[in-house]
Formats: structure tokens, sequence, C-alpha cells
């Protein structure tokens, strides 16, 4: 039977609540424990003692209280409530959503939490659920503007894009006055409908609508963007080209605008002359703008091309843009291009050698004019497509000769030692070039970048340390994982496995998948955020790149060091388990022998490591003791038990740890051949011969000729062979067709 | 080289621009904060010639303005802040930043109302104080002692936007003008005005006012953290 309090205690209570959204944990507790003296067996008040506790980082202890409370008072929403906020701060999303919907079932009319499952439901991307609770939600409060634009985004995401439209202008047509011109939540919902109607594909409407509802619009670029495009796609041609010049006269370094209006004014690809007079007309008139320089580059030929880039190379080095080269470097695709850029770059120097004299720029910036160009052929013969080192190293020096202290220069020269294989000098060079800018941190990263490829990872976590937030607790290291930086955690990891030490390299591979948890959960509070801001193109176009977060290149790259990592640790106990078969394992057993000795060598020297950086932490423990000292209790973070990773390298099924990273390599990024084949080498071990062969032919579908296609069609065949018969016939058919099908190709 | 405004898929490479460059930080939500806030007033400088490895490149960051606009402003008065700036060392010296900077001041104005600009330098940036104070015109308004987490100075430099307002109000009316719809009421005469003066206050005071009163709504139980609170933890000025 629940208990009910007396008015004493129910406003204790409520500074319970009070104390627990204002972060008082302790006199949160206090109270609650003031209650329950009284009334020990009040399940409302338990449950906020329990959301506490969770709060407070006692997760176990939360769930247990709260259980005991619901026994104690089903039929409390609250009780509910708070089970459903345990679940969900522990991401369990699923046991989130059914209790908030009994917390609901009991207290329908409760905003509160009809909101939390709201929320909840978009976060899980549950449309349909959604769509439900903002309509429960807007029948509540018609008069929020918000709960309006709510359900239309629900039914947007949802795909019914008429609906959306529909409730939009039910809402506007309740206006009973003309929203201001300022009103930017009214100038933002103009644009959010047109996006809509857009969307449908009634590119005409969309136009009309921009041109009448939108023209008062505050986000004026949005506006004429989306003019341009529709009249674009309209085929109006004549008005769509003053559009694409009123943007350009905005802002001349987007490539698109030049693109839309050569379209719009019939210029054909191949147009040469036309399409330069183009770029040449807003070289003119803006004579600051890269992009009318260097875009025609792109598309001109023989004589233009050459007096163009000549123009344009002269222009760069007597500016010294240090970009040059990276600027113009997707040219080599090229040959021609690729080829005539150097002796442009040669002209250039031997000219200003003829006229130093008159122009006297010795005495200037030795970045510029032939140190600069010197500085593109170092590049230049650095570049994987024009790579000659020996020329390149040439070209470096003498550019150091000019200028002994630059940065820039000292930079390439150890990007030139990392192609030379000599990443030790590589990484000298790189923190040479960092020592001569010391408050730059950008050749601070590079020089630690190096210094990881080079297996130094103490080193470059000092280098790094450098530039770290000195107030963090727990040193540079945990301040590059609080601020998510991947690139360093994913070099690290690659280093410490270059060097045996796998539980470290799991480790950080582990914490950048973590990272990309957080960013899928950074989302979270913006579904009712962004309502209330009323942003609402930009929070879609979120909701829809948080879809695909994890197909981003820094998830792939770790994520794929994981798989390949605990195939390794699978691989090593035991080289032949008989998974590959007799045949054809000579070679490999001797690869395999070779990299056991490596391992083994390596492990030590890691384990050693590994001692060191755990008696360095050992170390720093009494320092961040006394700096929480200060600091409030419950801010304190949840120790590591296992800091080093010596748990995760520890595992038993190394397989199964792989199935983590590799499913959502395959489920985001299945384009990715790399991707495939990882999946291929995980399958095949774990006998799942289905999942490996859908491996093998996506690689299939995406490159035909891959060379490591019918090398894996036989290695799966060879598997296969012997357990066909005991396959179902059903399954014995899929193989043997399938596998002839690769054959065959 | 292509200027153009962020997009949230950007963030992850906008984040490592920052990391890679400046020694202040912040988390990717952070990021998030500004795009879903005031998308119009963050530019990236993208890097449009690298070939792409993989079918998920993303384009590469060179440059990028974090921007918003001060949402509490003590004096009253509507106005941007330039949260975070850099341009990769490897892309320097082509204006960048300046071009980033202008687009961004331009949205402030056409957008938001802004009128004027502020923002943060370290003492001791010489090429950053260059461009701002040289290039785009910023007065140094005063020193901040140990603004940075090193203790070092800041110089806190402010722009008034009034040329900007001008050169929008100006565009705004070509543009009604240009589009000869018919609607020659002369309407739009005052439409700069009331992104000034007329509209700002009232419009000021109503944003406020209605976050104000959402965040304090009583709830129950279990309020999400706002983002609001995140914003306090991240600005450097905290440490």
């Amino acid at each position: 039977m629940p208990q009910t309090l007396s008015t004493r205690e129910a406003n204790l209570f409520r500074t319970v609540i009070r104390h627990y959204e204002d972060k008082q944990y302790k006199r949160g507790l206090k109270a609650a424990e003031q209650i329950l003296k009284k009334n020990p067996k009040h399940g409302d008040t338990m449950s906020m003692k329990a959301l506490i506790m969770n709060a407070q980082g006692k997760t176990e202890e939360a769930f247990a209280l709260a259980k005991e409370a619901l026994t104690i008072d089903m039929k409390s929403h609250i009780c509910w409530h708070v089970y459903g906020i345990l679940y969900r701060t522990n991401k369990n999303f699923d046991e989130a959503i059914k209790a908030y919907k009994f917390a609901l079932k009991l207290e329908p009319d409760s905003h509160q939490i009809q909101r939390d499952l709201a929320i909840l439901q978009i976060q899980m991307r549950d449309y349909q659920g959604y769509v439900q609770s903002r309509f429960v939600m807007l029948k509540a409060r018609p008069h929020l503007r918000q709960n309006w634009t709510a359900l239309a985004i629900a039914y947007h995401l949802e795909g019914n894009l008429p609906q959306a439209e529909n409730i939009l202008t039910t809402y506007e047509k309740s206006m009973t006055s003309a929203p201001l011109k300022t009103d930017f939540e009214n100038s933002e919902a103009v644009l959010y409908k047109n996006s809509v109607i857009a969307e449908a594909g009634d590119v005409q409407r969309a136009l009309d609508h921009l041109e009448i509802d939108g023209k008062h619009s505050l986000d004026r670029l949005a506006v004429m963007e989306l003019r341009a495009c529709y009249l674009a796609q309209l085929g109006k041609n004549e008005e769509a080209a003053k559009a694409y010049r009123a943007l350009l006269d905005r802002n001349p370094e987007h490539p698109d605008y030049y693109k839309g209006l050569a379209e719009a004014l019939g210029i054909l690809e191949g147009a040469e002359a036309a399409r330069l007079a183009v770029f040449d007309e807003y070289a003119a008139k803006y004579p600051r703008s890269d992009a009318a320089r260097r875009l025609p580059l792109d598309f001109l030929n023989g004589d233009r091309f050459q007096k163009a880039a000549k123009a344009y190379l002269t222009q760069m080095f007597d500016k010294g843009v240090p970009s040059t080269f990276a600027n113009l470097k997707h040219l080599f695709s090229d040959p021609f291009k690729r080829d005539t850029l150097p002796v442009l770059v040669e002209e250039y120097i031997q000219e200003l050698k003829s006229s130093s004299g008159s122009k006297g720029r010795r005495n200037e910036d030795s970045s510029k004019g032939e140190g600069a160009a010197l500085y593109f052929l170092a590049q230049h013969f650095n570049y994987y497509m024009s790579r000659d080192l020996t020329k390149a190293t040439e070209y470096v020096e003498r550019a150091l000769e000019l200028d002994p202290k630059n940065v820039d220069f000292h930079m390439t020269k150890a990007r030139i030692c990392k192609h030379q294989g000599n990443v030790q000098k590589a990484s000298e060079t790189m923190d040479h070039a960092r020592s001569l800018d010391t408050r730059d941190r950008y050749i601070n990263s590079k020089a630690a970048k190096y210094q990881l490829r080079n297996n130094e990872n103490e080193k470059a976590l000092e280098t790094m340390g450098l530039f770290t937030r000195v107030e963090t607790v727990g040193g540079p290291l945990a301040d590059l994982i609080d601020m998510q930086c991947i690139w360093f955690l994913t070099e690290d990891g690659e280093a410490w496995q270059r060097r045996g030490s796998f539980g470290l390299a799991l480790k950080r591979y582990h914490t950048i998948f973590n990272i990309f948890d957080i960013w899928q959960e950074d989302q979270f509070d913006f579904h009712s955020f962004s309502l209330r801001k009323g942003q609402i193109r930009a929070y879609i176009d979120m909701v829809r790149w948080e879809d695909r977060l994890r197909e981003h290149p820094f998830y792939f790259r770790a994520a794929l060091d994981a798989v390949k990592l605990y195939l390794l640790i699978h691989d090593k106990p035991q080289g032949t388990n008989g998974v590959n078969g007799g045949d054809g394992k000579g070679a490999n057993g001797e690869d395999a022998a070779e990299k056991r000795k490596a391992a083994k060598k390596a492990k030590k020297e890691a384990q050693k490591a590994e001692r060191e950086a755990a008696e360095k932490v050992a170390r720093q423990d009494p320092n961040k003791a006394s700096s929480q000292k200060s600091k409030d209790a419950e801010d304190v973070k949840k120790s590591d038990e296992d800091p080093n990773g010596l748990k995760l390298a520890g595992t038993v099924a190394p397989l199964v740890d792989a199935m983590k990273f590799l499913e959502l390599i395959l489920q985001f990024s299945p384009k990715n051949i790399e991707g495939q084949l990882a999946g291929l080498e995980v399958f095949i071990r774990r006998k799942k011969y289905l999942l490996a062969l859908r491996c093998l032919k996506a690689v299939l579908a995406l490159d035909k000729s891959n060379t490591a296609v019918q090398e894996q069609a036989i290695r799966l065949r060879k598997t296969i062979d012997p357990i066909l018969d005991s396959l179902a016939p059903k399954l014995q058919e899929v193989f043997r067709s399938e596998l002839n099908a690769i054959g065959i190709s | 080289m292509d200027i153009r405004l962020l997009r949230p898929s950007d963030i992850p490479l906008i984040q490592h621009a920052n990391l890679e460059n400046l020694p202040e930080n912040y988390f990717l939500k952070y990021y998030l904060y500004h795009a879903l806030s005031w998308p119009q007033l963050s530019y990236v400088a993208v890097d449009v010639a690298r070939p792409p490895k993989t079918p998920y490149d993303y384009p590469k960051i060179v440059g990028y303005v974090l921007a918003k606009m001060d949402e509490e402003p003590a004096d009253g008065v509507q106005h941007g802040h330039i949260t975070s700036l850099s341009v990769m060392r490897t892309h320097r010296r082509l204006g960048i930043a300046e071009k980033l900077m202008r687009q961004s001041q331009l949205a402030m104005v056409e957008t938001f109302g802004a009128q004027y600009v502020s923002l943060h330098v370290r003492v001791s940036n010489q090429a950053a104080i260059h461009l701002y104070r040289d290039t785009l015109r910023f007065q140094t308004e005063k020193t901040e002692a140990k603004y940075y987490a090193d203790g070092e100075d800041a110089y806190c430099m402010k722009l008034d936007l009034a040329s900007i307002r001008e050169q929008a109000t100006d565009e705004a009316k070509k543009k009604t003008n240009g589009h000869g719809g018919g609607d020659g009421d002369g309407g739009h005469e005052d439409e700069g005005e009331a992104v000034g003066d007329v509209g700002r206050d009232p419009a000021a005071k109503k944003g406020k006012g209605a976050a104000g009163a959402d965040s304090k709504v009583k709830v129950k139980v279990g309020r999400a953290l706002g983002v609001g609170e995140l914003v306090e933890r991240v600005v450097p000025k905290q440490s």
C-alpha cells in the first residue's frame, strides 16, 4: 500500500526534486532520508533517491532501489518514470521506452512523461511512435507553434511529406496577425516549409512559395541559393544566371556558383574559351579571389592551360602562398598537366634570377619567390603521382639554403624522409621543425604524429602535452580523450599495436568507439532544443547526418584496426587450428611462425612499456587526489579498471569482440572493400560461411578485378568443401552455385 | 578552395582542424550547438582538390569560423561573437580567414540584426591581431587578464557592423527592385530599420523571454541535461 505524506513531508519531497534538478545531490539525499525515516515505504521518495544515486554513478544500487520502489508502489507514475530514466541514462533505450509507456498509462496527462517518451522515440528513430506522441502533445497544447512544427518534423522524417506540409499550413492559417519581419521563428518556419515542398519534387511550387512567402526571410543566403537552384531546375536560364551572379558577388570563392552560372548561360563543357571568359570576368572584378583564377586550370588544355597556370603560379609564388601545390595536385591525374607544371615552375625560377637585380626581391621574405617555387617542386617530386625522392630532397635542400628556419620547408623534408621509409629521421626532422615555432600547435601536432609513426608513444604524448590543458586530471592523454582527439588516439593505438602492446592498442580503439557513442548521443538534447531555437532545417540536416555517423573514415579506420588486431589475437595462440586446411599452408605457416616470434619480442617490450606506464600513472595519483579535493565528490570520474587494456587483450573470444566493430563497418561502410575483406576473415574463422560468402560477393560487386577475390574464393571453397555434404541441401546448392559463379568471373 | 556554410556533417573534421591548430578545444556537442543555434553564421574552407580515397570521404576542412550570437548580451545590444577561427598552416596566405570572417559578419547582420561582433585573441598572436585590427578593422576594447587556460591575456576586440548593415540594406533594396514582382508599395524601404532599431529590442526580449520561460517550466523529474549547461562548461574562460 503506498504511503501518503504529511504536508511537511510533501513539501520536503518537492525540495528533493528541486535539489536533484539543481544537481545538489547530497542535499537531495538528505531530504529524501528525512522523509524515509518516517515513511520507509514511500515509493516515490525511494525512486527519487534512486535517481539521485544514479546521477552519482551508483548505478547498480540505484536500479535495486528503483525496483524495490516499484514493487511497493506499482501504480505510481513517478516510480515508472524514474525507472525509465535509469534505463535511459544507462543507454537501454528500449526498456526506457517501455517504462515511460507504463508511466504514461498511469498518468496520461503528464506532459513531462509524454515529452520524455517522444524524445526517446525520435532518438531511436521510431517515427511512427514519434508521430503519435507529437500528435498527443499538439492536442494538449495547440497554441504553441513549436508543437505544430514538431508534428510536421515527425511526418517529414517518417517520409510523409504532404502531411508535413499540411500541418505547417494549418498553423499558418490559424495565425491571427501577420508575423513581424523580425520574427525569426516564423522566418525559419517558412523556409522549412519550402524545403519540404522542394523535397517532394514540386520545384515550381517551391519557387513560387519562396518568392512570395520567403521574400522577407531573414536567412538571405538560403533564399538566394534556393532561388537560383529552382530557377536552374526549371530551365529559367536568364533569371538563373542573374541569381548566380548575385551569389558570386556575395562569395566569389564558391565553385558551385560558377558552375551554376556557366550552365545557366548555356556554356557547354567543352567550350573552353567561353568558360574561361566567365572566370576571367570575376577574376577582374574580385582581384583577391582564388577560385576565379584556379578553377579554369581544371578544364583548360594545351596553350590556354600553360598561360593560365603560369599566371597563377607567378601570383602565388610572389605572394609566397604555401598551399600552392596542395591547390593544384588534383590536376596530376592529367599527365600533360602533371608534366607541364614543374617546367613552368623552373621557368619562373629562371626568370626570377635574370631579373632579380632590378626587382630586388633578395631582401624580401625568402619564403616568397624562389623559395616558394623550390618548395613547390619539393612537394611535386614527393607526391605519389610524380614521385622522385632524390629530386625532392634536392629541391627541399635548396629551399632550406634560402631560408634555413622555414618551418614549412622542414615539414616537407620530414615527409620526404617518411616516404623514403626512414621514419626515425622523419620523426627527428619534424621535431626540429616544431622547435622552430613552438607556439604553433599545427606543427606540434605533426611532430607528435611523426613520433607515433616511429613508435615513440611516450615521446609523442609528451609533445602533445605541450598544448593540452594543464589542469585536466589524468594528464595529456585524459585531455585528448576528453576533447575527442580521434587522430591521436588512432595513431597512438596503431603504434602500440606495432610495438606488440595489444592491450593499449585495443584500449585506444575502444575509446574511439565510445567517442562515436557519445557523438550519437549528443543529438539527444537537440530534439527539444532545436524546437525552442526554431532552426529546423539545420536540425533535420543533423538528424540525417547522425543516421550515417559511423560511415565516417574516423570510425572506419579505428574499427578496422580493431578487427584486424582481434584476428591477430585469435590466430596467435595456436597458428594452425585446422580452419584453414592443410594445403597451401606451408608458406603461411612460416609467416605465422615469424610473426609469432616478432609478436613475442614485441610483447616483452610492450609489457615493459606498460609497467612503466602503470608506474607513471601511480606516481600521478597523489596529485590527482589533491587536485580533486576542491571538487565536489559528485564530479569524480569513474576510475578506469583496465587503463592498459590488459583485460581487452586477454579476451578468450576475440572474434566475438571483433563483431562489435565489424557489424558497424558492414552496416555503414558496405562499399569499402577493406571492410568486406576483414568481414570475410572473421566469418571464415567463425564458420559463418554464408556471411563470408556475402562479404566475398560484396567485394566482387565493388571491384571485379580485385586480386584478393580469386584467392579468397579459393580459400572459402577449400574451407567449405570438406563439410559441404554435412550442410542442408539448400545451403549446399547456394554455396555450389555461388562459388562456381565467382570461380568463372 | 571552397568557402561555404558549415554543415553538421563537417563537424568531425572541423573539430579535427581545431585540435590540430589551436589549444582551445571543444566537445563535438559544442560545435553542434553552434550549428543548430546559428546555422547561418559558421563557415568552412574546404580543400576541394583532394582526390577521394574511399566512397565515404568527407570534405577536408582546412579552415573554419565558428560563430554565435550572444544569447544574453550584458549591454542589451544584439551582437555576434567569434568562438573559434583557424586556418591550417598549410593553407595560409590565401586570405581564407578574412573571407570566412566577412561571410559570417554579413550573416550576423542580415539574419540576427547584429550591431557589432566581438572576439578574444591572445595578446601574443601577431598574425591574428593583424588580421582583425588591420584587415578587418576591429578595435581593441580592453585586455582581459589571464583569459586563457595557460594564463595568457586576451585582447577583447570589437567591430561595429554599421557599414555591413548599410551594404545589406542596399542589397535588399536592389533585390526588391530587381524582382520587379509588382509589389512596388515601397513597404520594404524600411526593412533595414526593422532589422536594426524597431524590431530589435522586442524581438530580442521575446526570444529571451520565451527561452527563459521554457527553461523554468517546473518538471517533475529527469529534465535532460540542457545544452545551455554544456556551453558554460566548455567556454575557455571558465578555467
